[in-house]
């Protein structure tokens, strides 16, 4: 699964206030303060995954990385909060649970939605006049076309979820082939 | 004769105590002091020959917006300094300063709303509380034990005060429940308290402090 970080937005990432509040690390027991910290977790992961261009978390190995481990504050979030808040994100259809089923250790970050990652990719082939042509998944998001656009470098997996979007919105046809860069697909009106 | 005069006065300087708030506060201890209270209505005929009855109800809505905004972190709490900070930060470039002075009369106005606007008072520290709620003398002890480090354990409070175990877990359950502290479980043994207001208050202080 890759995990490139190739359009990274310029500058450190901003983090909020609450983030250096030691107890903003703990599941608060009151339930209408938890609400409050869940939803600033949520905004957090999102908009944290999105200025690094990350796209996926394994949740054993991210609650050591900021942005669930604040080093200068020395706290980390415990791996079932974080489980809790990637529940809620898929809730909001800002995650997906990969990897066993039911075993919730692993999961994409789609802080773009696919709709929207997919949107973007068809109006380009539209600009570009490139319906109707077979590319290979790779050479879409990775080609010289493809520079400056949003989605150049896009992560596979998440580059994946969009042409099947594509593909039942009767827009695209994906082709198999031996692995997710060889397999090819057509845009089409 | 006296009453003209200051009317007059009050006239001819009008620009002056919208955008000086030192001046503003002089002025207004004068009227008090002559018997004249500019705020007692609105629509009163001083409060808008002093210019500022619209000020202070412009100012009293934008109290009311931060503290609605951050109620569900704070529970309702927040300390003056950083409603001043939040205020002066808001407010867009060329409208009048506003200094502490303004706030508290600003208050004072909303006292009537449900809300329950008022000044409260933790040791040195000066908060502006937003909810109807009566803090027990209990809570408002703890409070102040805290005012500096703006957390506690359970045990600071025994070696404090001498509480027996109950009347701890009482107190500091209702802080919880009000939404004015936030747990910090990183020593199990002995977790912290925190309240949100004490800290929201350090943290923009020297965000400001280095952003300047």
């Amino acid at each position: 699964m890759s995990n490139t970080t190739a359009a990274a937005t310029p500058g450190a990432f901003q983090f909020p206030e609450i983030y250096n509040f030691p107890p903003f690390f703990t599941r608060q027991p009151n339930e209408s303060t938890w609400q409050e910290q869940r939803r600033q977790w949520c905004d957090l992961i999102l908009a944290y995954y999105k200025h690094n261009r990350l796209y996926s978390l394994t949740l054993a190995e991210a609650i050591t990385e900021p942005p669930f481990t604040n080093r200068q504050i020395h706290r980390s979030l415990r791996v079932d909060v974080l489980r809790e808040l990637v529940d809620d994100l898929v809730k909001q259809g800002n995650a997906s649970w990969t990897g066993a089923k039911n075993a919730k250790d692993s999961c994409l970050v789609l802080w773009r939605k696919p709709e929207v990652w997919a949107s973007m990719i068809y109006q380009w082939a539209n600009e570009r006049g490139l319906f109707n042509t077979v590319l290979t998944v790779f050479e879409l998001a990775n080609g010289d076309d493809a520079v400056g656009q949003e989605f150049h470098n896009l992560d596979s997996v998440t580059l994946r979820r969009a042409l099947d979007v594509l593909q039942s919105q009767g827009k695209a046809q994906l082709f198999v082939g031996t692995s997710d860069e060889d397999m090819g697909v057509k845009l089409f009106v | 004769m006296m009453k003209d005069n200051l009317e007059d006065f009050v006239r001819e300087h009008q620009r002056d105590i919208r955008n000086n708030p030192a001046f503003r506060v002089q002025v207004q201890r004068m009227c008090q002091l002559i018997g004249v209270d500019p705020l007692s209505s609105r629509k009163s005929y001083m409060s808008e020959l002093l210019g500022v009855g619209d000020f202070y109800c412009e100012l009293g809505i934008q109290i009311i917006d931060i503290c609605v905004a951050t109620r569900s972190i704070n529970g309702g709490l927040m300390d003056l300094d950083e409603l001043l900070r939040r205020l002066i930060r808001r407010r867009l470039k060329g409208s009048e300063p506003v200094v502490e002075d303004d706030i508290r009369r600003a208050i004072s106005q909303l006292k009537p709303l449900k809300g329950g606007y008022k000044i409260v008072c933790f040791g040195k520290r000066k908060m502006v509380q937003s909810v109807a709620r009566e803090m027990n003398s209990d809570q408002a002890k703890v409070m102040t034990l805290a005012q500096y480090t703006c957390k506690f354990t359970m045990e600071d409070v025994r070696v404090a005060f001498g509480w027996d175990e109950d009347r701890i877990h009482s107190c500091v359950d209702d802080m919880l429940r009000s939404g004015i502290v936030w747990m910090d479980e990183y020593n199990e043994a002995y977790p912290e308290y925190w309240v949100m207001a004490f800290f929201s208050q350090l943290n923009s202080a020297l965000t400001m402090a280095n952003a300047e």
